[in-house]
């Protein structure tokens, strides 16, 4: 039972990492936008479209272009539609990135059919490692490493670059960042475009993992929330330990009480906030009390 | 979601001139009015999944039907005809829409029911409208069982006669089994078969998963699975979840190392996965590669591949038949009457399956078709061609009601019109 349990265990980190990469990117966008983006499991879904057209029509290669493309698109959704919520009531900015999700959905519909589209790993990542009880294919270990590359690569670039530094200073007080003389909408449209490009970068991983359709973003979109949630709004420590979290709870549920496997993340989540209303990291941001 | 409608509505929308002599002839001669009302189209309801789970298997049931329209030439009793398609997103979504298409579209019949749990919510409105209700692809047994009435017709074989199908196949393979099924109806159903047949035969059942719909990652029930080792896994999951499992199951290194078996599965399901991860023994309810088809199913295989560029799914043909047997039954009763269609549908029969005539049973409304036995080829090159037929049952009559049952196992009390 115990090798059950490890392998469920590494199963679930997994899971959890890339919980993590679709949950960060929806964190900071609400942290420096304060936009609830509902709209982040469609650029999710996106990055799974672009990775899997652009590896049909010139190799795997080429996917890795996909992130960076669902980050433009972000830029572009941002400067078009989202910079107009910034002064509104928060319940404008929700009912239209909700409308925005359901489009895209639409759209995807629309240019691929509803059915699933086959996505397979690339061949050399096709088999898979057994490592006594613990079994994993090559794809995920492959998934794991690029995950923790980008996580890490997000930090550093949050920690030691004058743009991260920006984006943490106005994730705090944007006017102070804008009456130091700082271009705030750039600013703005990059955090936006830089959260659309780490939701396409677990799209593109995710896609051979799951099934792409049009509505693979829904199925990406809840646990995202819930991370956040759980790690608290807007911190990037938090994502990540929640992020890890659920992926470990949803396993071993799977293991013990599968038919409550779908529930496990939400549970947790309730029992997180009755300890910790703000979440396990969450703080008093006076800009949204 | 907007209102779909066949592509002869655009033929008779009202322009200034049409209007203009509409009126002048009722100036004219008021009789004339009667049959100015006779050339309003005929409306047939269609409820297949826009959105949710399901939809992968909607847009084939979709295709299918209006095919069958458009192979009769868009009418109907002389009159034009048109289908209305509306969206069943879940059970509640389909109740509405039905209520919509009978109240504002005011049509002959429906046809729909992609999931099971839409279908009963489909049927409820058929019985109080009193509308007839093709089902075309809900297998959950008590939809001609507990919860039948007078106006529902189903087309699918239900869950119980394709796992007596199936299950004689997995045993045949080995009697230890894992049954890996979805927490609701359908589901539920193969679940309780398959754990009483393996009573019966002396198998024993490993495991047993209940999987939340939806699931995107199956790879900690494999873990489970592989741990158990089965001779068989009896799947009872469906849609994006079944492509999702097997794709995983092949990345894992376990296709092929443990055969999986489940019934009703189309060829959509494994379209998706890809002829690389594809693998099982399944019951379906059509193959379009199946040398037993009757000519106007081979001549609907032809004007299918026509018209799309790709074979039709077994979907296609299911959306496509119960299309047809609603449209024939109108068609045989003469007018859009209910009560006259609902008779037309209990006289309805055709041949297929050899030489055995097939109808609705009276006391159920449960059609007696064929089910075919299909196994995934061990190489497949054509990338829609992916079945070996195995078997086509029932080719007697003694066989079928062996397969569907007597009528004193039905849990259907019928109710009169």
């Amino acid at each position: 039972m115990l090798d059950m349990i490890l392998s469920q265990a590494v199963n679930g980190l997994v899971l959890g990492f890339l919980y993590v990469l679709i949950a960060v990117g929806l964190s900071i966008i609400f942290g420096m936008l304060g936009i609830v983006n509902f709209a982040h499991g469609a650029f999710f879904a996106i990055g799974a479209y672009l990775a899997l057209v652009l590896t049909q029509q010139f190799g795997w290669g080429a996917a890795l272009l996909a992130p960076l493309l669902t980050g433009l698109i972000g830029m572009v959704v941002e400067m078009v539609l989202i910079r107009r919520l910034y002064d509104k009531e928060p319940l404008i900015s929700l009912i239209l990135t909700f409308a925005l999700a359901l489009l895209v959905e639409a759209v995807l519909r629309l240019v691929f059919g509803g059915a699933p589209q086959p996505f397979s790993p690339p061949k050399p990542l096709a088999g898979f490692v057994e490592w006594g009880a613990i079994l994993i294919t090559t794809y995920r270990v492959a998934v794991l490493c690029v995950t923790i590359a980008a996580l890490v690569a997000f930090w550093a670039f949050l920690a030691y670059t004058p743009f991260g530094r920006i984006i943490r200073a106005g994730s705090r007080d944007p006017e102070m960042v804008g009456l130091l003389g700082i271009n705030l909408p750039i600013v703005l449209s990059g955090v936006f475009g830089i959260g659309c490009l780490l939701a396409g970068l677990a799209g593109m991983l995710a896609g051979p993992l799951w099934t792409v359709s049009p509505a693979i973003g829904a199925a990406a979109i809840m646990p995202a929330f819930v991370i956040v949630t759980i790690g608290g709004l807007g911190s990037y420590r938090g994502a990540i330990v929640a992020g890890l979290m659920v992926g470990l709870v949803t396993a071993l549920t799977v293991q013990f009480y599968p038919d409550w496997s779908g529930v496990a993340m939400y549970v947790l989540m309730a029992v997180v906030l009755i300890a910790r209303p703000r979440g396990l990291f969450g703080e008093k941001w006076e800009r949204f009390e | 979601m907007g209102d779909e409608t066949s592509p002869r509505s655009g033929a008779f929308a009202i322009n200034r001139r049409n209007l203009l002599l509409g009126a002048t002839a009722g100036a004219v001669a008021m009789p004339w009015v009667g049959r100015a009302h006779a050339a309003e189209p005929i409306r047939i309801g269609m409820l297949y999944g826009k959105t949710g789970p399901i939809v992968g298997q909607s847009e084939h049931l979709a295709q299918g039907s209006f095919l069958a329209l458009e192979q009769r030439g868009g009418t109907l009793l002389g009159r034009p005809t048109e289908i209305v398609w509306l969206d069943e997103p879940n059970p509640q979504g389909a109740q509405q829409n039905a209520e919509r298409l009978v109240g504002e579209h005011k049509v002959a019949g429906l046809v729909g029911g992609a999931l099971s749990s839409h279908a009963f919510a489909i049927s409820a409105v058929a019985k109080k409208a009193k509308v007839p209700f093709i089902a075309t692809n809900a297998a959950a047994d008590a939809l001609t069982g507990a919860s039948c009435n007078r106006y529902t017709f189903r087309t699918q074989a239900p869950v119980e006669v394709q796992a007596r199908v199936l299950a004689p196949q997995a045993a045949a393979i080995g009697k230890k089994w894992y049954l890996l099924t979805a927490a609701y109806a359908f589901g539920q159903d193969i679940k309780r078969f398959f754990g009483q047949y393996a009573k019966e035969i002396g198998g024993t059942i490993v495991g047993a998963d209940d999987v939340p719909v939806g699931t995107q990652d199956f790879s900690s029930f494999i873990l489970k699975i592989r741990a158990a080792k089965p001779d068989v896994i009896i799947g009872g999951i469906a849609g994006s979840d079944l492509m999702g499992f097997l794709k995983q199951w092949s990345e894992l290194g376990m296709r092929g190392r443990i055969p999986f078996a489940e019934i009703a599965v189309g060829n959509t399901d494994l379209w998706g996965v890809g002829p690389e991860a594809a693998d099982g023994l399944y019951t379906s309810t059509w193959y379009y590669k199946n040398p037993a088809n009757p000519p106007d199913e081979q001549a609907m295989t032809a004007a299918y591949e026509k018209k799309y560029n790709r074979p039709p799914a077994d979907k296609a043909w299911m959306g496509w038949f119960g299309m047809n047997i609603l449209l024939d039954s109108i068609e045989a009763a003469g007018s859009t009457d209910p009560t006259a269609v609902v008779n037309a549908l209990e006289r309805w029969q055709t041949r297929r399956g050899g030489t055995r005539e097939i109808s609705f049973r009276p006391f159920d409304h449960q059609l007696t078709s064929t089910v075919v036995v299909l196994g995934v080829k061990p190489k497949i090159t054509d990338k829609w061609d992916f079945f070996d037929v195995k078997a086509e049952v029932p080719k007697t009559e003694a066989e079928a009601d062996a397969l569907y049952g007597p009528e004193t196992a039905s849990a259907c009390k019928m109710d009169s019109i």
